[in-house]
């Protein structure tokens, strides 16, 4: 039997570039190849030749079989190619297939037909015709799940993970269509055959590329809900250890905060704004399909940064981010929900959208096993302008002459203690080393139809840019094993991703330390080699004079963390159109810390005083969920019908403890608890929270034209009092796909896409913290117990009635594509009100307490455009280039808070502004006559003493106002580079003020300012910016200076920066050479983060805007990535 | 065609069975069972910490550690830090450079020009109403619950209604008219407004009344059932409530009740008696009526008042050592009073001789526990009665209960012998027998209505201005705010 593939209308884009060719399905057009040929007895050598001429196909045959064939007649005008073949072939026991722009000639492979028995009784239907088929992508795999129908009709069938599929009930001639999400639409006439298989081509649009949702998957051609996909393949193109921190730039309407520059820093992330004033705000981590935590238990150590959590109940949130325990080389792509129609489904844990991290799985096919080496190195990119000595020393001598006051004994700088001619620059000797980055990978994919694994290794190690042997090492495994019953109806997933991370590092960050130490302060080392405590000269008391920063070396911090999330699916296929699925998944995070405290860091003089102790801090999250699920699939009238209702039953404990331990003999056995003589219970956590529910998504598809979806939660969580454990939410949205329409079709043809989309529903936040609604009963803390017995306190109110804050979310988009979807675009308006917010209502101390945990009116309202653009700007064989921009602009408003005046909150927040507000006072500069800060009171007068409840006039917001990415990507033949910028438009607190110039505490390495400070007022008349120094800052001077510092529209200033996030340069062996030396691939590959930063900012880095943190590093890397 | 519709019906029955199977998963995911959680082992809910003798008796134990706890930092506030900042405002203790105080706590409270803006640290209704709270909570926990050991659940609620009559006096002396908090329900405590002082006072004394009639005479172990009569003084039991009793009424003018009570201790010889100076002071000792038992080790071993009263060989500073005895408590010394060579100290600084209550001996270097702070003592007893047989016009019972103190000080007999002369005479004892216990002075001057006469002269001294609005510490703005119906004390 002969293929009779229809190719209706096959285009292609342009000559100069590479050829693509894009497959459309629209019944009557005529097709773009034709033929005219006649003549009779014409070999059909000739006839191939004459194909060839007039459609530049290539036709490929078999010279003996093509030869033993009759020649044919023929007189065609205009015919269509297909139809032109199919007539010229028949009965030449020859087929043809259609592989891009090459036309395949075989022999026809004649099957045993299940013909018709002309004996049946007449009146009977004749037993019905088996099909079999399997269908495969251009590379050899199968394609499982395309849709099978009848040419203007039903759907019949689906393939299986094999590709495979099998048809009853076809009439001989029926005209079959196979069509997927992501392969283009192809007709066969089935011509009476029983056995097909062919290729169907992947969609090349990037509308067709799948995006995961809650639950399952779709394109963003279909999606109907606001999703935006980050790939696997862009992760892996930036060095770094938390995937999070490749998505920064890449995502409109997520916008990422790195804390610090240190291995394991913590991530803040927030998708569409604030919602919750107190509670927390973090998205819902799905890893392949288990929720996942946002944020760390409390650290000993919050020198990795926070990630914006919440302190909630008293328990606050650790330093670092638990995504840093998820190789980034293991996921396959990250998806951010953001609407509610893709966030409902999640019910009450996804308010602030949710993040699905999917991992890589095994393809059928080859065993392929890949490895990769990259090295690198980090710098701080940016240095302040500080005080050299002769500057720092006249600033010091001034504050001295200002206040009248005479040197101290203790004024080490100016006295003659410290050598005044030393000039050290702190910044180059304590943050001015090379951070070493090592990242090595390993991977074994491979399988068969039955079963698919995926292998991952993983080692990554980061040092610090701090002097001293400090790094962060991760070693991790990644697992996918799938399997399906050779019936196909049972199927199995499993997957479990481990990592083990090592965490060395420093107790105290040395960036404060490395801005604020006087720049004659004494060398680090003495000649010995030995600590330089700079001791005062011999007599009665003889003190160090300053605090040795290399001495936090010795107070040393170790945290261990193993992560460990796997997850399996169960699915049977019960009948043609219903499926019952059922997911378990259990993660367990676990981290072991230990700080040490020896006595060698602090100076000789204090050791007496001072006695050694160490800190042990043991805790773990672990959570276990089930959800059994349903699928639906139903063809009514011309749609299709999805429906999937399921039940979710989750558990997470968090259990943590924290020892102080003291009394140790030694320096040297500090890690051993056991020589402690006493030691000190300091917390212990132990929580539990149960979760369940029932959900539904039904999704109706008209003809990939009106798309409908509703979801349906209802919840119950643990979270809440007795009174209120349940909740409904949900949501409806719908997508009209109006390129698919005649008017667009005929008046819009530029359009190659065309969608409208929007969405309504209801959300909740219960990152509201455990046992909120307990009256809670703890011990105590003390070393000596009462009597010998422990105590029990209440720690706070009861509120059985506490509630989600729940977020209603409105949104509407349009996407469109022109020229074929080569350029993509896409508009997003959101609008998000956050409501019923818990909030720590403040109560009289009358009550026991002064705040008790309520659901208080109050409303937040987000809103924004997200916008996105993807072009193909050039495509050739050789050289292509696309872009993509990004770009959110979000404002945030407190719509409503009943009695906010009253309220605690009242200095914080106003009404009509947003919460990220700060109220500031008006600096309006140096007094000329006295040399004191000024700033304008609530009637505009001058005063260097404004009150702070009410003459801050002044409102900042300090959430960015707009933010996005632009990225280019540019292949030339083997060599491929991309290019992502990151700006984001905010204001920040910055440091042009400095650190009080002229104040010095030696033991406190405080003494140096930023050279902003210099232009200052010396006499009386001058107008200057900076204030007069002081030794002491005695009475206005020092009020004066912490308001100008910290809340005057001066010091929260423009923090706005355009960053050079991400450049990857990479170049492929040529395919020639990796064939003579048979590998698959092989590449080098330069990767750079953070490269430079455009920005006004005052201060070190415009992200982080910390004096106290590092900032986030530029980091180079370089490496070869192999696959055999 | 059979062979069909066979197949189809079977296909029907597993897809029904499996519905079926799934259906019943799905009622037990909405189960309200499924979703509730015990409570963290590590903590006890409010529902069930009154179920057991053992968890009940815990949360008494907590008012304990917690008073205690706050008596070690004695300096950063809390109940007990009576002792520093009511000493600071009377004209018991000298706060060392005002000027330079590292923290601004001392000094308001020192010149007598406290404002609205306290530090709720250092800010007695702030400190006080959290502990009314644990109380409230306990007596209705307590009285609703059914398993307690009747003797247990008798003394644990005598020991709460103890406590919180020992808070209202605070609040009351301190305060004037203060809100009459006596449940633990949020809503009702919101919105309170002040009571007149007599109220106060009669639910000091109805509390106290109560609690005498449900505590052990003897002195209970933390399972508030062992009774260990004169070993760890560490709870309060019945004649603890008979000793604030008689103070109660003593401070509320009924004398006739404050003597009677006073003499339930007196009387109890064997339990009660006066012990010589250098004793008196010692952890359990047989005047001791009620003490707190430190709960640090190391530096926290001792009393708070040690730590900070008892001054090294450098003298005061600003940081650790802020107070030294004043001239005024110096002078009021009768020559020859033991009480100044046993509870006093100097410390020569240069030329400058600092004088320090020297009644706890452990400072803190002292890393051994041997001393408790003693909250109720019998010497004060013989003060109460003396003071109400004066009142009463029995002068000579008042002469001998105020001799028997001046006699243990090795003073001789007091000359006074009218109703004025001796109230005038006691008061002078109380200020060298109960200086820098308990805000002892600063209230004597209170409601014996000499605190505008004495503080005239001595706040001027201290760097301040008197005005009898001062006398009452103010409400502090935060807490204003929160409670509209919550007045402020005139003058500020």
């Amino acid at each position: 039997m002969s293929i009779t593939a229809k190719l209706l209308r096959v285009m292609k884009l342009t000559a100069l570039l590479l050829t693509v060719f894009a497959v459309h399905v629209t019944a009557g057009t005529t097709e773009a190849q034709t033929i005219s040929l006649s003549g009779k007895n014409i070999p059909l050598k000739e006839v191939f030749s004459a194909v060839k001429k007039q459609t530049g196909y290539y036709v490929v045959y078999n010279t003996k079989e093509v030869e033993a064939t009759q020649p044919v007649n023929v007189n065609a005008k205009d015919e269509p190619l297909a139809q032109f073949l199919s007539l010229v072939l028949k009965d030449r026991g020859l087929e043809y297939t259609i592989k891009k722009n090459t036309i395949l000639i075989s022999k026809e492979q004649k099957k045993i037909t299940g013909s018709l028995t002309p004996e049946l009784t007449p009146g009977l239907p004749p037993p019905p015709p088996t099909v079999h088929g399997r269908i495969t992508n251009e590379k050899g795999e199968a394609v499982a799940g395309v849709s099978i129908s009848i040419k203007g009709g039903k759907t019949i069938g689906v393939t299986n993970d094999n590709g495979e599929f099998t048809l009853t009930n076809v009439a001989d001639n029926a005209v079959l269509v196979f069509s997927a999400i992501n392969t283009e639409t192809l007709e066969i006439k089935l011509n009476g055959r029983s056995e097909l298989a062919f290729s169907l081509k992947t969609k090349t649009s990037v509308l067709d590329e799948v995006q995961m949702i809650a639950y399952g998957s779709t394109s963003k051609r279909l999606q109907t809900g606001n999703v935006s996909t980050v790939k696997g393949e862009d992760i892996a193109k930036q060095p770094v250890s938390n995937p999070l921190l490749a998505l920064e730039g890449r995502v409109p309407g997520l916008f990422i905060t790195q804390s610090t520059g240190l291995p394991g820093s913590g991530v803040t992330v927030r998708i569409q704004g604030q919602n919750s004033i107190s509670k927390g705000n973090d998205p819902l981590y799905v890893i392949d399909g288990v929720p996942y935590a946002s944020q760390m238990l409390p650290t000993i150590s919050n020198i990795l940064g926070g990630s914006g959590g919440a302190v909630i109940g008293g328990v606050g949130s650790g330093g670092g981010n638990p995504l840093s325990f998820i190789n980034p080389e293991d996921i396959e792509s990250i998806d951010v929900l953001k609407d509610a129609d893709a966030t409902a489904i999640y019910g009450s844990r996804a308010a602030n959208g949710a993040i699905l991290i999917t991992t890589k799985k095994g393809q059928s096919g080859l065993s392929l096993v890949s490895a990769s080496v990259q090295e690198g190195w980090g710098k701080v990119a940016n240095k302040m302008d500080l005080l050299n000595t002769q500057q720092y020393l006249r600033v010091r001598f001034e504050g001295k002459k200002n206040d009248n006051a005479s040197v101290l004994s203790t004024d080490y700088d100016i006295n003659g203690t410290w050598d005044s001619t030393k000039n050290t620059d702190w910044q180059k000797v304590l943050l001015g080393g090379t951070a070493k980055y090592t990242n090595m990978q390993a991977s074994v994919s491979g399988g068969n139809n039955v079963t698919k694994y995926f292998v991952g290794f993983g080692y990554h190690k980061e040092t610090t840019v701090f002097p001293g042997d400090l790094s962060d090492q991760k070693g991790s495994v990644h697992l996918n094993l799938s399997n399906i019953s050779q019936n196909q109806k049972f199927r199995f997933d499993l997957s479990a991703d481990y990592q083990s991370d090592y965490n060395q590092i420093i107790l105290t960050d040395l960036t404060q330390s490395a801005l604020l130490l006087a720049p004659d302060a004494p060398a680090l080392y003495n000649p010995d080699g030995t600590i330089n405590w700079a001791m005062t000269p011999s007599g009665t008391s003889t003190v160090s004079t300053w605090n040795n920063p290399l001495s936090y070396l010795n107070q040393k911090y170790r945290n261990k963390t193993v992560n460990l999330v796997t997850n399996s699916n169960l699915s049977y296929q019960i009948t043609k159109n219903v499926e019952f699925k059922s997911g378990f998944g259990y993660t367990n995070l676990e981290s072991n810390e230990l700080a040490q405290n020896p006595l060698i860091v602090v100076a000789p003089d204090k050791r007496t005083s001072t006695s050694r102790y160490s800190i042990f801090g043991n805790g773990s999250v672990n959570s276990w969920i089930i959800e059994p699920q349903i699928l639906i699939k139903q063809n009514i009238g011309h749609g299709k019908l999805d429906v999937l209702i399921g039940g979710t039953l989750q558990q997470t404990s968090k259990n943590q403890q924290t020892l102080y331990a003291l009394g140790y003999s030694s320096d040297g056995i500090l890690e051993d608890i056991r020589s402690a003589t006493s030691i000190i219970v300091t917390t212990t956590l132990n929580s539990t929270y149960n979760y369940s529910a029932i959900f539904g998504r039904l999704n109706y598809n008209y003809r990939d034209k009106y798309i409908l979806n509703v979801n349906v939660r209802s919840d119950g969580s643990s979270r809440f009092g007795a009174d209120n454990l349940f909740h409904r939410f949900g949501s409806f949205g719908g997508a009209w796909i109006f390129s698919k329409e005649k008017f667009s079709q005929s008046h819009l043809k530029f359009l190659s896409f065309g969608k409208v989309r929007a969405s309504y529903g209801t959300t909740g936040n219960d990152q509201i913290g455990d046992y909120q609604f307990l009256s809670l009963y703890t011990t105590p803390s003390v070393a000596a117990p009462y009597q010998g017995a422990t105590g029990l306190q209440p720690t706070g109110l009861t509120n059985p009635y506490l509630q989600w804050e729940e977020t209603r979310k409105i949104q509407a988009g349009i996407d469109v594509g022109f020229f074929s979807d080569r350029i993509i675009f896409g508009l997003n308006y959101y609008l998000n009100r956050s409501s019923n917010q818990l909030l720590a209502y403040a109560v009289p101390i009358t009550t026991g307490f002064s705040s008790i945990t309520t659901n208080l009116p109050a409303t937040i309202q987000n809103q924004g455009w997200e916008l996105s653009l993807n072009s193909i700007n050039i495509k050739s064989k050789n050289f292509s280039w696309s872009a993509n921009l990004n770009l959110t602009i979000p404002t945030n408003k407190l719509v409503d808070f009943p009695n906010l005046e009253s309220s605690a909150l009242a200095s914080s927040y106003s009404i009509g502004e947003p919460i990220t507000l700060r109220k500031l006072f008006h600096f309006v500069g140096v007094d000329p006559a006295t040399g004191v800060y000024q700033f304008t009171d609530s009637r505009g007068n001058l005063t260097s003493t404004p009150n702070s409840s009410t003459d801050r006039t002044v409102l900042i917001n300090t959430a960015p106002s707009m933010y996005g990415g632009i990225g280019n990507s540019f292949r030339y033949k083997e060599f491929q580079l991309d290019i992502l910028f990151q700006f984001v438009k905010q204001e920040g607190l910055n440091y042009f003020f400095g650190n009080k110039p002229g104040q010095f505490f030696g033991t406190s390495n405080i003494g140096n300012q930023p050279a902003y400070i210099l232009s200052h007022w010396q006499n009386p008349g001058d107008i200057v910016a900076i204030q007069r120094y002081s030794s002491t800052y005695p009475g206005n001077l020092g009020t004066a200076f912490s308001n100008a510092q910290q809340t005057s529209d001066v010091s929260w200033s423009d923090a706005s920066y355009l960053r050079l996030k991400n450049l990857s340069l990479s170049w492929q062996l040529p395919v020639e050479w990796q064939k003579k030396i048979k590998i698959q691939d092989c590449r080098f590959f330069l990767q750079a983060q953070n490269l430079f930063t455009v920005t006004n900012f005052k201060g070190l880095d415009p992200e982080n805007q910390s004096v106290n943190s590092l900032p986030p590093l530029r980091v180079v890397t370089v490496g070869i990535k192999m696959t055999l | 065609m059979k062979k069909y519709s066979s197949k189809r019906k079977c296909e029907h029955r597993t897809y029904k069975q499996a519905l079926l199977i799934w259906i019943c998963i799905l009622m037990g995911v909405s189960c309200k069972k499924q979703i509730e959680v015990q409570a963290p082992p590590t903590s006890v809910n409010a529902s069930n910490v009154y179920a057991t003798d053992a968890t009940a008796a815990a949360v008494l134990t907590s008012i304990y550690t917690n008073l205690s706890s706050k008596d070690r930092a004695l300096n950063f506030g809390g109940l007990p830090s009576i002792s520093l900042f009511a000493g600071l405002s009377a004209d018991e203790l000298t706060l060392f450079n005002p000027a330079n105080q590292s923290t601004t706590s001392y000094q308001p409270y020192y010149t007598n020009s406290l404002t609205n803006l306290n530090s709720p640290s250092f800010d007695f209704w702030y400190q006080i109403y959290p502990i009314i709270f644990v109380t409230n909570s306990a007596i209705e926990g307590l009285s609703n619950s059914t398993t307690l050991t009747p003797l247990v659940k008798n003394q644990l609620i005598g020991e709460a209604r103890f406590i919180r009559a020992f808070c209202f006096f605070y609040l009351v002396n301190l305060y004037g008219d203060v809100p009459l908090v006596l449940t633990s329900d949020w809503k009702a405590n919101t919105n309170v407004s002040r009571e007149a002082k007599a109220k106060v006072w009669q639910q000091i004394i109805d509390d106290l009344k109560s609690s005498q009639d449900l505590l052990s005479g003897g002195y209970v172990e933390s399972d508030a059932i062992t009774n260990k009569i004169g070993t760890e003084r560490v709870r309060p039991n019945k004649f603890a409530a008979s000793a604030l009793l008689a103070r109660a009424y003593l401070y509320s003018g009924d004398y006739l009740h404050a003597g009677e009570q006073a003499t339930t201790l007196i009387n109890n010889t064997s339990i009660y008696s006066l012990n010589n100076l250098a004793n008196a002071f010692k952890p359990n000792n047989s005047e001791v009526i009620w003490n707190l038992q430190p709960v640090g080790t190391g530096t926290n071993a001792n009393t708070g008042e040690g730590a900070m009263f008892v001054l090294t060989s450098a003298g005061p500073n600003t940081s650790n050592y802020p107070v030294y005895l004043s001239p005024y408590l110096m002078n009021a010394f009768e020559n020859n009073d033991q009480r100044k060579v046993n509870w006093t100290g100097n410390v020569n600084v240069g030329s400058a001789i600092y004088s320090f209550a020297n009644k706890y001996k452990m400072g803190a270097g002292n890393t051994t526990s041997t001393e408790y702070s003693i909250v109720l003592r019998l010497s004060e007893q013989y003060l109460i009665r003396a003071e109400a047989f004066a009142q009463q016009g029995n002068i000579s019972g008042s002469q001998a209960d105020l001799n028997i103190i001046r006699a243990r000080a090795g003073l001789p007999n007091t000359l006074s012998n009218d109703k004025a002369s001796l109230l005038s005479s006691i008061l002078h004892e109380r200020q060298v027998e109960l200086f820098t216990e308990w805000g002892h002075r600063w209230l004597d001057l209170k409601r014996t209505g000499q605190v505008d006469a004495v503080m005239s002269v001595v706040t001027p001294q201290k760097g301040g201005l008197w005005n009898t609005n001062w006398q009452w510490f103010p409400i502090i703005l935060t807490e204003l705010q929160k409670d509209p119906n919550l007045l402020q004390n005139s003058g500020y």
